[in-house]
Formats: structure tokens, sequence, C-alpha cells
């Protein structure tokens, strides 16, 4: 209830503000550019909904993913688990459904009384895709969804597969949406131009396809599907952590016990591809203009990079630690042992990466004909080895390799605000400089995949040789699903600002200049306060959204079935 | 409590250690910080990967702990961004201050701002004659040159205006974050620029600017580096400001550079 209160008292707070943004809106003269909103300013006030919005969307465009994976193992592994976990989430992603709408339609408000004469004229680019495109397909999604969830006890048994095909077709629809909507939103980081033609002149006879598939487009269409996937298994596996604190029975805590451990296999799944499709929109953006680049990593926003290295690396110690205690929960886990190549690797694997990174840079062949085979030897030469180490000490070691790497990650080349100003004394002395280099960022980044995939091959041998005991997993490991749920919400927002403030003082980079006076890049710690509460505000409504579908009462009511889950099960 | 005291043991040696090396090689202090930062969070992690599990606790409990974890990462993730350094946006706000200033001029909002300060100008020049009519003193006017009458030194200074454009366009462009010039700047992204003077004319530099495939420095002729400079100063300079930027990287004839040669391309 206090939950709830708190919900509708953010949401009058936010809907005030536009109230009052648009009531001023009406009482200016003609021709004026713009309102001031109170508190916030304009730009502070465009951020929160749009990231808000952006969060919904990302939560319901991104959760159908693994709802349809997971009532298909369900439905071909007879495990009704998977059906039940597939459902409760659609539950949830119905009610968010409704955020999203809300959040959208309260960002088109806020951005017309902020902005009202680049909004026209954006609109006006896109009016095809505003006002016919995506209404059409968000309408498609609306009636999909309510379908796919309504029609989950009338198509069951012999019609799983039919219910199954009708969640094929919601993803097919939240995917196009997806590349639809990027198209303006990409336009605004990287409009189409050509050499030899004024960027206003060349997007004048630009067609509606020329400034959709701009050139970060694709790439952050790829970023933000696996991006979504992710957020959906991490945000999933804060609901499963909730139900499980508030399960009364043994049978729900085993359950809710698998379904956080289920989401954040998919949330891994998504986040060991987030780092590449990330480094292949920075490197669009950067091919597109190369001053983004500085700009990002050396320039104003150094340190927001700075804070980015922390989150990330932060998360896959979370992601690490959850499965430690996964296998720690496992009986006959410390048989499980795993060839001496592993953790010889595991050591190897940062120093080398950064060599050969330093010597062939990506894309020469030459840097995978070196790593492949090294990233891959314990699964290919091992099984003819026949020493072995303990799963644990694997993992131990694993631990260790991610602190190193993320020591190498988080080291600048100098603890200031702009690489251009500075001083000798704070810069990193020759020698050491490598430590700054993309390269030494890049082999940091990969040795972190690499640990986690060892771990999680380890997690697999493990469940395989030994007995899992659904809902005896440390109580501790809830606080870490949502640590996870919270840091990669945190990320988004970050890295949403990133994006967005790559623009410099422009709407539409190059194109369309921002000329109010908060064209600026903004503080991290400014950013970090509103990134902060954005994060807390979208857990708030998750939460909520999780009391409103999942509370015990609800669930017994709809469900008087209630599949028999074992305690123990391999 | 054992586990605890043997992991921080461990963990603040290793941390020891390590900024004893750095310390040793002149590492500044704040890379020191960060190492042993680091060793303490991993002892922190092995604290934790070694620890007794925890029991499940009652629906009341584990509301009280998950608010009070919501809180604890609140604080960190406020407080944490803001002990890294931050940029100072005035910085920035004065540059782009100077970069929008025709356009702000032109805009809608620019345009009555002006009619508004014209207004008060001619407000506070009426006042003035009010003033001194009241006085009748002719001695008091002050005097102003015949219309047309420029001062002597207004060539000169003319001159060296055009230069600080050109000084100013660097600086609002941001050169320096690919060019490194009088020893600032530059990641070796781009050529040191101390003696492009002595190598190109004003009107190759200009060529150079507005069309930056025209000319490719020796060593910068990897396929991937033909793109790197971006093609869009023409766009946000106008003729006057780019010429006044290559005339004063012109100016820049110091042999003892090692600036490369840059070679004729379209």
């Amino acid at each position: 209830m206090k939950k709830l209160s708190s919900g509708l008292l953010a949401l009058m707070v936010l809907f005030s503000l536009c109230v009052a943004a648009v009531t001023n809106v009406y009482a200016q003269e003609v021709g004026a550019s713009s309102v001031e909103f109170p508190y916030t300013g304009n730009r502070t006030a465009v951020w929160i909904v749009a990231q808000l919005h952006i969060l919904f969307a990302a939560f319901i465009l991104g959760a159908p993913i693994f709802v349809v994976i997971s009532e298909w193992l369900g439905y071909r592994k007879q495990d009704p688990r998977y059906d039940r976990l597939a459902r409760e989430i659609t539950k949830v992603t119905v009610i968010l459904f409704s955020m999203t709408a809300v959040t959208g339609g309260f960002f088109v408000f806020v951005l017309l009384a902020a902005y009202p004469q680049f909004t026209t004229s954006f609109i006006n680019q896109f009016y095809v895709v505003f006002a016919i495109i995506y209404p059409a397909l968000f309408i498609a999604e609306t009636i999909l969804m309510y379908a796919y969830l309504y029609t989950w006890d009338v198509w069951k048994g012999e019609k799983k597969g039919r219910h199954i095909a009708l969640g094929v077709v919601l993803n097919l629809v939240c995917l196009l949406i997806l590349f639809v909507i990027n198209g303006p939103t990409s336009f605004m980081n990287t409009p189409p131009k050509a050499e030899g033609v004024s960027p206003q002149d060349f997007i004048a006879a630009a067609s509606l396809w020329d400034k959709i598939a701009n050139q970060s487009w694709f790439p952050l269409s790829l970023h933000r599907i696996d991006g979504n996937v992710a957020f959906g298994g991490f945000i999933a596996g804060m609901i499963a952590a909730y139900m499980y604190m508030a399960a009364k029975t043994q049978e729900e805590r085993a359950y809710y016990d698998w379904m956080g451990f289920a989401a954040i296999w998919i949330a891994v799944g998504g986040s060991l591809l987030q780092p590449f499709t990330g480094l292949l929109l920075a490197y669009e953006m950067c091919d597109y203009d190369f001053s983004f680049c500085p700009y990002m990593m050396a320039d104003q926003l150094s340190m927001f990079f700075e804070m980015q290295g922390v989150m990330i690396g932060l998360l896959f110690l979370g992601i690490n630690y959850y499965s430690w205690l996964s296998v720690k929960r496992i009986e006959g886990a410390e048989n499980v042992r795993m060839t001496i190549l592993a953790p010889i690797v595991l050591v190897v694997l940062l120093p080398a990466t950064m060599w050969v990174m330093n010597k062939y840079w990506i894309p020469d062949p030459m840097s995978l004909a070196f790593l492949l085979p090294l990233a891959l030897s314990p699964f290919l030469f091992g099984r003819f080895i026949p020493m072995t180490v303990s799963a644990r000490t694997v993992i131990k070691i694993g631990f260790i390799v991610m602190l190193a790497s993320d020591a190498v990650w988080l080291t600048p080349a100098g603890f200031v605000a702009t690489g251009t100003d500075m001083p000798d004394e704070l810069k990193l002395p020759e020698g050491w400089d490598f430590l700054s280099s993309m390269p030494a960022k890049l082999s940091a980044i990969l040795t972190l995949v690499f640990v986690t995939v060892v771990n999680y091959v380890l997690y697999n041998r493990t469940i395989k040789q030994g007995t899992i005991l659904w809902g005896k997993i440390d109580f501790v490991s809830q606080f870490v699903l949502i640590f996870l749920a919270f840091t990669s919400t945190w990320i988004m927002g970050l890295m949403g600002a990133v994006r967005s403030l790559l623009k410099k003082y422009f709407h539409a980079y190059s194109l369309v200049s921002d000329l109010s006076a908060e064209s600026f890049t903004p503080t991290l710690s400014y950013s970090a306060g509103w990134i902060t509460a954005i994060t807390v505000f979208f857990i708030a409504i998750v939460s909520l959204a999780v009391l409103v579908a999942l509370r015990p009462s609800v669930s017994r009511a709809r469900e008087p079935e209630g599949s028999a889950v074992p305690v123990a099960a391999k | 409590m054992g586990n605890i005291f043997k992991k921080l043991g461990v963990g603040l040696a290793v941390g020891g250690v390590l900024v004893g090396i750095a310390r040793s090689q002149s590492v500044p202090a704040d890379f020191q910080v960060l190492f042993l930062v680091i060793a303490l969070i991993g002892a922190i992690i092995f604290m934790l990967l070694d620890a007794q599990p925890i029991g499940a606790m009652s629906g009341g409990k584990s509301l009280v702990s998950v608010v009070v974890f919501w809180v604890l990462l609140i604080t960190v993730y406020v407080v944490g961004p803001s002990l890294l350094p931050q940029f100072n946006p005035e910085d920035e706000k004065a540059k782009i201050g100077k970069l929008l200033e025709k356009e702000r001029k032109n805009s809608a909002q620019g345009k009555a701002d002006e009619l508004i300060a014209r207004v008060k100008a001619l407000d506070a020049q009426v006042k003035a004659l009010e003033d001194r009519l009241k006085g009748v003193g002719g001695g008091q006017v002050a005097a102003t040159p015949p219309a047309g009458e420029k001062p002597p030194a207004a060539a000169s200074a003319s001159a060296g205006d055009f230069m600080k454009v050109g000084e100013e366009q660097w600086q609002l462009q941001e050169c320096y974050n690919c060019h490194k010039l009088r020893g600032e700047g530059g990641k070796k992204r781009g050529p040191e620029l101390d003696n492009i003077g002595a190598l190109l004319t004003v009107d190759e530099i200009q060529e150079k600017i507005g069309n930056p495939k025209s000319f490719m420095a020796e060593g910068y002729e990897k396929e991937w580096q033909k793109g790197i400079m971006p093609n869009k100063f023409k766009d946000l300079m106008d003729p006057k400001e780019m010429q006044a930027l290559a005339a004063w990287l012109g100016t820049f004839k110091n042999a003892s550079v090692n600036t490369p040669k840059p070679i004729k391309k379209n």
C-alpha cells in the first residue's frame, strides 16, 4: 500500500509538471519558442519522461521474447514451470504496457511544450512513421498482447502450438516497432549526409527510407534487441526475488528460486552480446563523425564512461556471484572438476589479449588467429589433459581475473574531467599508459565475457552432475537479483544519456541547433542524480505491477490447479 | 569473523603492494587509490564467497531488508559518481554561446531580444540627451570623430582581430582534440601542426579544412584514417571564419616540429 501511494504520488507530480507546462504553452504569444518547466528545466523534463518511456518500452519489447521462449521450452520439455513463468511475466508486461503508453503520451506533451518548433519539424520529417506506421503497429501489438494473454487457457494441450505461434507473431510486431521507432531516434544522432551537399539540402531531398536507414539505425536496433532481452531477464529476476521473499510455502519458494535462475540465464545470454553490439554502435557513430569519439572517451563524457566501466564491472561481478551462490546449493558440486587448461587460460587471457590487440588491431584477422584457439583450448583440448581442478577453484580464479579486468577497464589516461585539460602530474606515466588504451579496454571486456562463459559452462556441468535443491539457495542471492535489476536499469539510463548528449548542441546533429540555454554537457554528478531518480521510479512502478498482478491471493484465485514442483530436481 | 579479518588482511596486503609499485613508478595518487579500492573490493567479494549462507527471512523482515538495500543502492549510485572529477559546464557554455550566437540572433526569440535591447539602448540615449540639454554646456558634449574616419590603428587592429577569430575557431571547433599545436592537445589522431604554415599555403589549408580528403598527411594514409577528419567544418563555420582559421594556422612555421608532409589527393 505504501508503494502504491508513493507510485501514485510520483505520477501525480509528473502529471502536474506536464499540466503546468502545457498551460504555460497556451498562455504564450504565438511564435514564442518554449516554456520553462519548473525546477527541472526543459531538457531534464524531456529526459526524465523519455528515459522512463524507454525503460517501460524496453521491458515490454524484451519480455515477450523470453516469454515465448519460456513457453516453448515448457511445451517441449513438458515442464509446467516454464509455462507459469511465461504467464506471470506476461501479466506484469500487460500492466507495464499501459505504463509505456502513458509515458509515451507524456513524452509527446513534454516535448511539444519544451521544444515546440523542433518537435513540429521533426514530426514533419517522419509524419508517415508517427501518424500511420507507429500507431498501427502499436495498436496491432496491443491486440496481440491481450489476445496472447487471454487465449492462454483456451489454447492449451494440443492447441498450445497455436498459442506459441501467436507469441511469435507478437514478437515480430514488437521487433518491427523497435526498428521503426529507432529510425527517428538514430536520425537525431546520425542524420544521413553526403559529401559536397549541405546537411539541410540533403535532408530536404532525402526519402523517408534514407532518413530511417541512417548510419547508426541498424547497430542501435541490434544493441537494443539484446539489451532488451537482458533487461527483461534482469527485471524478471527481480520479480522472482520479490515473490521468493514473499513465498509462504517451500513449494512456492522452490518455484521462484527456479524462476530467478531461469531469468538470469536469459539475461546473461543478452548481456554477453551487449559489449559487442555496443562497440559496433560506437564504431559506426565514430565512423559517421570522428569527433564523437574523443567527446565520449577523452573529453566531456570521459567520466561517464569511467562510470559505465564501474557499473558493468559490478554487473558482471553480480552475475557471477549469483552463479556461485547457485552452485553452492547444488549437492555434489564439490565433486565437479574441470581441465587445468581452464584456469591457465583464464589467467593468461587478459595479458595475451592486450598484447595481441596492440599488435593486430581488429579487424585484422591475425588477432582472431591468436585469440580464438587460446579461448577455445580448454573446450577443445581439455579432454586430452588428465590434470583437473575443482569447479570452485576455477570460479574463484575467475573472480580474481574479473577484478584485474575491472582494474584495467577503469584505468583512464588521467583522472580529469576532460582529456584536453590534463596536467602532466595527473597523467599515467609512460610505460603505464598502455592500460588506458582502447586495446586494453577491449581486452578487459573480452576477458569479462570469457570468465562469465566459463562460469556458466561450469554451472551447467554442475547442474548435470549434481542435484539442485530448489528453494534452498542462500537468501543473499535474492538481493543480488534486485541489485542486478537496479544496476542494469541504471546503466540503461546512463548510456541513454550518453547517446543523447552525443548530439552536443544540436537537436539533430549538424542539422538543427538547440538554441536554448540548456544546450551543454551536464556534470556526471547531476546526471547520476536524475538517472537514480528515474531508476527508482521505474523499479517502484514495476514493484507495484508485481504486487497487483502476482500477489498470492490473485495467483491462488486464478490458478487453482497449481502445478506441483519437486523440491529437489536434477 | 576470522574469515573477514583474513580476507581484509589479504586485500590490504595486495592493495599495499599495488600502491607501493605504483608509487615507485611515479603513478599519480588517484590511480593508487583506484588500485587500493579494487583490492579492497576483491577482499569483500572473497568474504562474500566464503560467507555462511543466510536462511529465508519472513515477509516483514524481507520487506524491511529490501527497503534498506534500496536506500543503500540509491546512496551509492548518487554519491559514487559525484566522487569522480566533474566537467565544468560553464567552460562549454561560453563556447556554445559563441558558436550559436549568429543562429540565436537570427531566431525569432533572438530578434525579439535584439529589439528589446535596441529599445533599451535608445531609451538610455534619450535620457542622456535630456541630461545634456538640461546642462546646456557645449564643452560637455564629447567630441566624436567624423563619420567614415577610422582611427589610425584600425588596420593593424583588424588584422589582429582576424587572427584572433582564427585562434578562436581552433578552440570552438575543438581541433585540439586531434591535432597537437604549441605542445598542447592531440592524441596522435591527427598530425601535429606546428610547421603546417611551411608546408601548405593558406588557401590549401582552407581547402583541407573544407574538404578533408583533399590532402592526406604522410603516415596517415591507412584506409580507416582517411575519413577520420569530419567533413562538416564548412557547414559549421562561415567562409570568413574558415579563412581566419587557415590564416592563423598558416603562421605556424616551426621547423623543429615534425609536421608530416601533406600530399594532394583530389
